[in-house]
């Protein structure tokens, strides 16, 4: 079978502006894919072609194997970036109505509306119009339109976007939910946290360009590993090690200890043993774990800056 | 198709449970019901009594004036009174269904001699029919009801012929009544003068005394010494000008004294005046489209003539008031960013259409209800036996008309609504979406102005030019529909309609599917051009 996403060498032009530019990469089954990038690096769009909303200038497309997603479109669950809803509806007939127009019947789509809606803590507002909802209430609602037909496959573009930390953890919930079920998730985010704890794979895309593409562990392996330490005659043995490619004051400002920035493949233990061997007193010696967002910073963030001045 | 019509019902649904759509309802029928009420509410009880000054400088005119006048109050007791005896006998008139011909010379003796009888209390009245006694209030001649006995009278005489359960009969406000100068004014004093006293009253800064009462002077009249002489001009002070019943009635009443006195000054009888002046020749008139022997031109084929104008004018409320629901929420689906999860589940002609034939069908709605009531209504003001109603309807929804009807509802409606849809599809807000609008107002206005005249010349060039132009085929055509248009016209301006309905459609939908998913400022004219030669969005 092949893979849910497939995009080959997918350029989008509007206009003058190229907005992708060959892009390619696939998302296996079962996966759950953050969609890293900074505003305007060319997500939503990418995600909208995957959806048949727009179409690529050139390259290919092929969503749960087929090249038109509207022919999938019932194994197929979206939440744009922008969200909306009826107002003068309620919510179980919003979120029915969108399941509705994927196939499913009108009586089950009532019915699971209501489960749903249950489920994730908004039973008592079941009959409530959608005006009355406040604004995490009404995209917790949207999501569960998104999925109340069980799609195969999950697109959801910044759903994190305007939820309070509570709420963002039932949103992480509710994707952990998808995937225990054996369906695909593709989220975009600009918010690192949550890919790093529930993504197994990254894509990070800047101005248009895929910059890196692989499991969260790998990413984090991109920034050198940095080594802290402190103690007598430390810089002395250490900073001018080959290993060693910067010795810098530490960036969290405790009094005398030293950042090492390591070349990468160096290993932490090899400084310890050296430090050892030369007799330093080691006072501090920590092994600092680069998180995604460092990570994210390191690779867009030129682009990212030009971007935002352009 | 599934998911057509379910965008379809959603759409139905949702706008059927709006308040605007109920109003909508609901207004119609009693816009109807008020346009049938009102006036005569207005004529027996709207308009209190005018009060006024005449000043009469001549030796007769004043009393030949207030005769006319006093006739003008009394045939608007005569129109209520006739109104309460048709109301109160209605039920009678019903069981006696037979259209017994009145015989207007013998109902006049028979009213004479009932006038006599009762002036005599030892004899008992021959009762009048309950149809008799309507007819009454069209035949009593003026002399009797400028007779003040005769005319008490003959109020007496039809209110004891009611039956006894009828409710009492409430006389409606004299009409004008004549109030004498204030005693502070006197009539010697010169015209100029009594004017510039009586300025304050006629303006309403100041109340009229007529014995204790205070009153609102409605106007003064001054008829000079030789009012009919040509060259003398009755001085009419009033503040309202919009009412013009007194002056009319004096003016009339001296103008007919004017032309009887010229008559006998020559020595012409004026009876004979009269009747050489009621002369009239008239004509028999045929319709040459028409099956032979049935070729006569009635009433029926004049309200044929006629009728599309309704048709007309509901056909432009409809297809103007749901083409405006359609733009309203493609805006609000856009504004509120739903679109782009309905994209997600189907394409863009998918929505297009599902909401154009959910709309649709709330116009339907709204139509049929608006006729239903209509017609409901036109029966229970003309009463179960009454016959016209169904006479009026059978001779306006004829086979023909309801089939162009029909048809150019529906090819109108979806001329508009996939304009209108476009340019939902464009704006954001409602004020955007003005700007494109304001030229497609326009164009909607054109046949609204053509409507009353077209049916004088239903085949003119006017009319046969502007069927030709998509925006305005369904109007004209449905305005020229009783007159028979040639074939050709009927069907090939059909065609073009057609055509133009399947292009309004791709280019609407191009616009549709690029617009919908646009943000920020409304696009120019130059880049929709350019959207409709891109082939993807």
């Amino acid at each position: 079978m092949s893979d849910p996403i497939e995009l080959r060498n997918v350029t989008k032009n509007f206009g003058d502006f190229r907005a992708v530019d060959d892009v390619s990469f696939t998302v296996p089954v079962g996966t759950v894919c953050g969609f890293l990038g900074p505003n305007g690096a060319g997500k939503t769009t990418c995600i909208r072609m995957m959806l048949d909303i727009l179409r690529p200038t050139s390259g290919s497309i092929s969503i749960l194997g087929t090249p038109r997603a509207l022919d999938v479109r019932e194994r197929i669950g979206y939440l744009p970036e922008e969200k909306g809803l009826y107002k003068k509806m309620t919510a179980t007939a919003v979120i029915a109505y969108f399941a509705m127009l994927k196939g499913i019947a009108p009586a089950v789509a009532k019915k699971t509306a209501r489960e749903l809606l249950e489920r994730y803590g908004l039973g008592d507002f079941q009959n409530h119009k959608c005006e009355a909802l406040s604004k995490g209430m009404g995209q917790k609602v949207q999501v569960l339109a998104s999925i109340a037909h069980d799609p195969d496959l999950v697109i959801l573009d910044e759903p994190f976007s305007g939820l309070d930390p509570v709420n963002q953890g039932v949103m992480e919930e509710v994707i952990r939910d998808i995937r225990a079920r054996g369906k695909t998730v593709l989220f975009s985010t600009h918010v690192m946290s949550h890919a790093e704890r529930i993504c197994e794979r990254i894509i990070v895309i800047a101005a248009g360009r895929i910059v890196f593409d692989g499991s969260v562990e790998r990413a984090k392996a991109l920034l050198p590993t940095i080594v802290r330490v402190r103690g007598t005659g430390a810089e002395a043995a250490l900073a001018g090690l080959t290993a060693v490619t910067e010795a810098l004051p530490s960036s969290d400002g405790r009094e005398g200890v030293l950042e090492l920035r390591l070349r990468e493949g160096a290993d932490p233990q090899e400084l310890l043993k050296i430090a050892f061997e030369q007799g330093v007193a080691l006072e501090v010696f920590e092994v600092v774990d680069p998180n995604l967002h460092e990570v994210f910073v390191h690779l867009v963030g030129e682009k990212a800056r030009e971007a935002a001045f352009r | 198709m599934m998911q057509i019509y379910r965008v379809a019902m959603r759409e139905y649904l949702e706008n059927v449970k709006t308040k605007g759509f109920w109003i909508g309802i609901l207004l119609f029928p009693g816009m109807v019901w008020m346009l049938i009420e009102l006036p005569q509410f207005l004529e027996e009880r709207g308009i209190p009594t005018r009060h006024v000054v005449i000043i009469d400088r001549s030796e007769d005119l004043g009393e030949i004036a207030r005769q006319r006048i006093t006739l003008l109050n009394r045939k608007k007791v005569l129109t209520a009174l006739q109104t309460h005896i048709s109301k109160a006998t209605a039920e009678l008139r019903e069981q006696m269904m037979e259209d017994q011909e009145i015989d207007t010379g013998q109902l006049l003796d028979q009213l004479e001699q009932g006038l006599e009888q009762l002036s005599r209390s030892d004899v008992e009245i021959n009762p009048f029919s309950p149809n008799q006694l309507v007819k009454l209030g069209d035949l009593i001649p003026e002399q009797m009801l400028l007779n003040d006995a005769q005319w008490a009278q003959f109020k007496k005489l039809a209110l004891s012929q009611l039956p006894a359960d009828a409710p009492p009969f409430t006389e409606p406000d004299l009409r004008f009544r004549e109030v004498p100068l204030i005693d502070d004014i006197s009539l010697q004093n010169s015209n100029e003068e009594i004017e510039k006293q009586l300025k304050p009253y006629l303006r309403g800064d100041k109340l009229y005394k007529n014995g204790d009462e205070e009153i609102e002077l409605f106007a003064m009249v001054i008829i000079p010494a030789n009012a009919l002489d040509p060259d003398q001009d009755l001085r009419f002070w009033s503040s309202n000008l919009a009412d013009t019943d007194l002056l009319d009635t004096i003016l009339a009443a001296l103008s007919e004294e004017a032309r009887e006195r010229e008559y006998s000054r020559r020595g012409i009888a004026s009876d004979v005046v009269a009747e050489v002046a009621s002369l009239r020749v008239r004509s028999v008139n045929f319709d040459p489209n028409k099956g032979a022997g049935d070729e006569k031109v009635g009433i029926r084929d004049k309200i044929r003539q006629y009728a599309p104008i309704g048709f007309v004018y509901m056909l432009w409320v409809a297809i103007f008031s749901i083409a405006q629901m359609l733009l309203n929420n493609t805006i609000e689906e856009k504004s509120n960013r739903i679109i782009e999860v309905l994209l997600s589940s189907l394409s863009t002609n998918q929505l297009l259409m599902g909401k154009v034939l959910g709309v649709a069908a709330v116009g339907v709605t709204m139509q049929l209800a608006w006729i239903g009531s209509l017609i409901g209504i036109l029966n229970l003001k003309a009463g179960p036996s009454a016959t016209w109603v169904a006479d009026l309807i059978a001779a306006v929804i004829t086979p023909e008309l309801l089939l162009g009807f029909v048809f150019y509802f529906l090819a109108g409606y979806f001329f508009y609504a996939f304009l209108f849809a476009g340019i939902g599809s464009i704006c954001n807000t409602i004020k955007e979406a003005q700007n494109y609008m304001a030229p497609l107002m326009l164009l909607m206005m054109v046949p609204l102005a053509t409507m009353t005249f077209i049916p004088s010349e239903p085949n003119g060039t006017i009319a046969t030019t502007l069927s030709w132009i998509p925006f305005w085929t369904p109007f004209v055509m449905m305005n020229r529909m009783a007159a028979s248009p040639p074939e050709f016209e009927i069907y090939g301006t059909a065609l073009v309609l057609l055509v133009s309905v399947g292009l309004v459609f791709l280019v609407s939908a191009r616009i549709f599917r690029i617009g919908v998913l646009r943000t920020g400022q409304p696009p120019k004219l130059l880049e929709l051009l350019g959207w409709l030669k891109s082939r993807t969005p």
